[in-house]
């Protein structure tokens, strides 16, 4: 781990918000790791001068020494406290694409890699979730972040903490990994019909019939919509088949960032993204033009992902 | 956590309660002490049937019922057994309202107050290692809240974890706390409950209670010499006065500044006296005490009294001699010493004469009247029969039974009829040697009423009446083991098989009697003065050396628990793995480096390209390493092959040149 500059090390986001954030593997130590007493921590502490009291008042040495005994454990916790996070490793995992108003899940494995159990650790993003690792363990948390903008969503502070042993001292410990989900516009909830695309303006009138007209089977490849699985024949055990329609191929469209109605640029691209989602559905080949890019004609998972993509980061 | 705390913590939270409260059973008055109980398994049965907890109303109602119940059992709310019933009767309210984590606390918290307020009652080793036991499981009740469903042994096996950490800290600032005295108006002055000990009075009869009683009076640990079994008389008070049945003390001393100024010769006994709690201020000082430190002093009958509340142990130093000679009696001793209630009867003046009373030196007629106590039919016994009128003569000529007041009481009035100035001293006599401690400990039992003669020339003589006729009282103790009621009273036996009868059971008690003892010396009994005196024996005189000894003793020992705790050791790995790498280790010398997540098969083949003449060692190296690592029948000879194929493994130049291109 690099060394922090000492204006670093004092800097007050540290505790709160964490360091940069890192693609590395996160290893907890006294670096990453603050202790500061709860309200219970403190009630603990005045229980004890409260024995103290009773102890000068009666001059009552047993008393004394259950106070000592307790401003001990008091002190001892500390070190307890520490060793609840001390040593763990944090990791990123995956991160999945969400349309925007949706949480976004983030991947965090977390590795205890000693021969200590870490009860009770509560980790936080924006619920917190807790949970417990056995010895020499590896557990993967999905911790969500609700979204709200279509592009990038970074992955805030996560904070690792935990009150175990006696619940006198919260221990933390703020990460930020370069975690990003990106984010798709959120679907229109309009309902409109597709554009209309110059090659399809031909046969208009039946094209959008023709979609459904099915036609034959054809191999299942990988990216065929899972739609259009004829599961008839996979139940039967013939294997993997894709049901083709009368309008495959012969119907296409053209989404045109240009030529979509809107108010404004996100109205426009929450429409675009919503036919995306609905042409892929349904199973038209469709085209993608947004300002510069332009996809031809195509279906499938890659290809939606595209153009959603695009959307996104427009 | 959940609103509703889960059954684990509550049984462990509920057990701990009802533990820590268990011995107050003796110091709250019964009604609250059952009020408690109630409420505890109230709540117990509450664990499984929520809905037969009380409500709101029931517990206001309840609450009104506990303040009553305080109220008529104690005026007052200050003071320890008031503050004790407050603290148990709210702890048994609030156990009724568990709603959330928060209350749990503040439970807890209120049961280390009731475990605390248990020291203010009793100290005892015994006492503390339970409320030890108690804070253990406690704190394993807050384990418990604060990791989710824990095996309620292991949580207990970290709070006991915790505790022995805690220890030595706690030792080292009980040992380094500088100890103030709280100031006067802090007090809480109570009458603690009676003890029995001697009373200022004596009416003969009165101690036939003590000799039953196992009681520990104090300890004496002598520096030097010890004295033998028949000197060892503790001086309490002196009585001089008498009605004919009661004895008392005088209560005019102010001719104390009269006195002359004893003289003693002999040997000086130097020891340091243990006093358990007392009612009285008496000190009882091996006669003569000689030399005594505050807040000691001495009256005029030479006994010592402090001016210390005797309700707390107290430990003095003192020196004694057993030769002195207190010099001239003063006038008003002299009236105190020959007064008598009433002129004595025929019947007494006749039993003096017959002795020479009137007509020998004092000396003669008191030789004379211990071989007739020693010669005519007189006995020792501890229960003897009632004397209500005339006492003195219905035992001298009537009944002939009686205990050492008896012997006392007659003696000094006979002395007194033959106008000899005599009183009666009471005290403890002898002592049981503990031979694990090397001390002295005297107990109820020992305690003993003796007389004075003041003889010209001489002074306050000791003369103890009770020695003529029943030596061995004086010479040995009462055996308080095989000592029945009413029976004859059997001194402690000298047979050798009587002896080892009684000796593993004798040892046992005097084992615990010394730690009994070192306990009561070094913990309960460490006070300021004990501080300062056992501190500077360490070289720490002032506050400011105690801070610097109590943060460089806390500083190390944190730096030992730090390194203990956080040490943290890596997980051994597998011998068959670490051969393993062993071998990919002398391939990585040669820029073979097994590639992240390749298999060993994979990395075999790749390597086996580039080092063709190794590829049978590599080959078998690989098979092994296989099947001793994920397959279900290796043997130990696969790992000794393995082991050694490894270590025979070189490359050989040319293919290392090969390798290297």
């Amino acid at each position: 781990m690099n060394t922090l500059s000492l204006k670093e090390r004092f800097r007050l986001s540290r505790f709160i918000s964490g360091e940069q954030a890192t693609d590395e593997p996160i290893t907890l130590t006294h670096r990453r790791i603050f202790i500061l007493p709860t309200y219970r921590g403190i009630n603990f502490a005045i229980l004890t001068a409260l024995l103290l009291l009773i102890a000068f008042v009666y001059n009552n040495n047993l008393v004394y020494l259950l106070a000592f005994l307790l401003a001990s454990i008091f002190f001892i916790t500390i070190l307890h406290s520490y060793k609840a996070l001390a040593g763990l490793v944090l990791q990123k995992g995956q991160t999945k694409a969400v349309f925007a108003g949706e949480a976004a899940g983030f991947t965090i494995y977390i590795n205890n890699p000693v021969n200590v159990e870490r009860f009770n650790l509560q980790i936080k993003l924006e619920q917190p979730e807790s949970l417990t690792i056995k010895p020499q363990c590896k557990t993967c948390v999905t911790l969500y972040s609700l979204t709200k903008k279509r592009g990038w969503h970074t992955a805030g502070t996560i904070t690792l903490s935990s009150t175990y042993p006696l619940g006198l001292f919260r221990v933390w410990s703020p990460v930020r990994f370069t975690l990003k989900a990106l984010v798709y516009p959120k679907p229109s909830l309009q309902e409109l019909p597709f554009p209309e695309s110059p090659s399809a303006q031909a046969k208009q009138g039946f094209s959008q019939k023709g979609v459904d007209d099915f036609y034959g089977l054809k191999e299942y490849l990988p990216g065929d919509s899972i739609k259009q699985i004829h599961w008839k024949a996979f139940a039967k055990g013939l294997g993997l088949f894709s049901k083709q329609y009368g309008g495959d191929g012969s119907a296409e469209i053209w989404l045109d960032y240009d030529k979509t109605p809107g108010h404004n640029i996100e109205e426009r691209l929450s429409q675009l993204c919503r036919w995306v989602i609905d042409a892929e559905r349904i199973g038209i080949a469709y085209g993608f033009s947004l300002s510069g890019l332009k996809l031809l004609p195509d279906t499938g998972i890659r290809h939606s992902r595209k153009c959603l993509e695009a959307l996104a980061l427009f | 956590m959940s609103s509703d705390p889960n059954k684990s913590i509550l049984i462990f939270l509920l057990a701990s309660i009802g533990l820590i409260a268990f011995p107050h059973s003796k110091n709250i008055p019964i009604p609250l002490f059952a009020f408690f109980y109630l409420l505890l398994s109230w709540r117990f049965i509450g664990i499984w049937k929520q809905n037969w907890l009380p409500n709101k109303l029931t517990l206001f109602f309840l609450t009104v019922c506990g303040l009553v119940l305080i109220y008529s059992q104690h005026h007052g709310l200050l003071g320890r057994d008031a503050g004790t019933r407050l603290f148990v009767t709210a702890l048994g309210l609030k156990l009724l309202e568990i709603k959330s984590e928060r209350e749990l606390y503040l439970i807890t918290y209120l049961a280390f107050i009731v475990a605390a307020s248990q020291f203010l009652y009793q100290q005892s080793l015994l006492m503390a290692a339970y409320i030890l036991f108690v804070c253990c499981v406690l704190l394993a009740t807050l384990v418990c809240i604060n990791s989710s469903k824990p095996p309620p042994f292991a949580a207990l096996k970290t709070a006991g974890i915790i505790l022995l950490q805690a220890i030595p800290m706690a030792v080292v600032l009980f040992i380094l706390f500088p100890r103030i005295e709280a100031p006067k108006w802090m007090f809480f002055n109570e009458q603690h409950q009676a003890k029995a000990g001697l009373s200022d009075s004596m009416e003969p009869g009165s101690i036939s209670d003590l000799g039953m009683s196992d009681e520990l009076v104090f300890r004496v640990k002598f520096t030097g010499a010890l004295p033998q079994p028949s000197q060892r008389y503790w001086r309490g008070p002196v009585l001089s006065h008498t009605d004919g049945k009661k004895w008392t003390q005088v209560t005019d001393l102010r001719f104390k500044q009269f006195l002359d100024k004893p003289v003693f010769t002999g040997s000086p006994y130097q020891y340091t006296l243990l006093m358990e709690p007392q009612n009285k201020n008496w000190v009882f000082a091996l006669e003569m005490p000689a030399d005594y430190t505050l807040p000691i002093s001495q009256n005029a009958n030479y006994q010592l009294l402090t001016s210390e509340s005797p309700d707390k142990r107290t430990e003095y130093k003192i020196t004694s001699y057993l030769n002195y000679n207190t010099g001239f009696i003063t006038r008003t001793e002299y009236k105190d010493a020959t007064q008598l209630p009433s002129p004595p009867s025929a019947k007494i003046k006749q039993l003096v004469k017959q002795l020479h009373g009137f007509d020998s030196t004092p000396d003669d007629f008191i030789k004379q009247l211990l071989t007739h106590f020693r010669q005519e039919d007189f006995h020792y016994t501890l229960t003897p029969p009632l004397m209500e009128e005339n006492p003195i003569e219905t035992f001298l000529f009537e009944t002939r039974y009686g205990f050492c007041s008896h012997y006392a009481a007659a003696f000094v009035y006979l002395m007194r009829v033959a106008n000899i100035p005599a009183r009666v001293v009471t005290g403890y006599q002898g002592g049981e040697w503990n031979k694990v401690g090397n001390f002295l400990e005297i107990r109820q039992a020992d305690a003993h009423a003796w007389a004075e003669v003041w003889l010209e020339n001489k002074g306050w003589v000791r003369f103890d009446p009770t020695a003529a006729i029943a030596p061995e009282r004086i010479e040995r103790n009462i055996n308080i083991d095989q000592l029945m009621p009413g029976g004859i009273i059997s001194f402690a036996p000298t047979g050798a098989a009587a002896q080892t009868a009684f000796n593993w059971l004798k040892q046992t008690r005097q084992l615990w009697s010394n730690i009994d003892y070192n306990w009561q010396r070094w913990v309960i009994n460490y006070d300021n003065k004990n501080q300062s005196s056992f501190l500077s024996s360490l070289g720490i005189t002032d506050i400011k050396a105690m801070i610097y000894w109590m943060i460089g003793s806390i500083g190390l020992i944190t730096a030992l628990l730090s390194w203990l705790l956080l040490y943290q050791k890596q997980p051994a790995i597998d011998p068959v793995l670490r051969i393993y790498n062993r071998f990919c280790k002398k391939l990585a010398k040669y820029g073979l480096s097994k590639g992240q997540g390749e298999g060993a098969k994979d990395f075999a083949e790749r390597i086996k390209i580039i080092l063709p003449e190794q590829s049978s060692s590599i080959d078998q190296i690989t098979h092994l390493f296989i099947k001793l690592r994920y397959g279900k029948n290796a043997g130990f000879d696969d790992f000794k092959r393995f082991k050694q194929s490894v270590e025979k493994f070189k490359i050989s130049s040319v293919s290392s040149e090969t390798a290297i291109k």
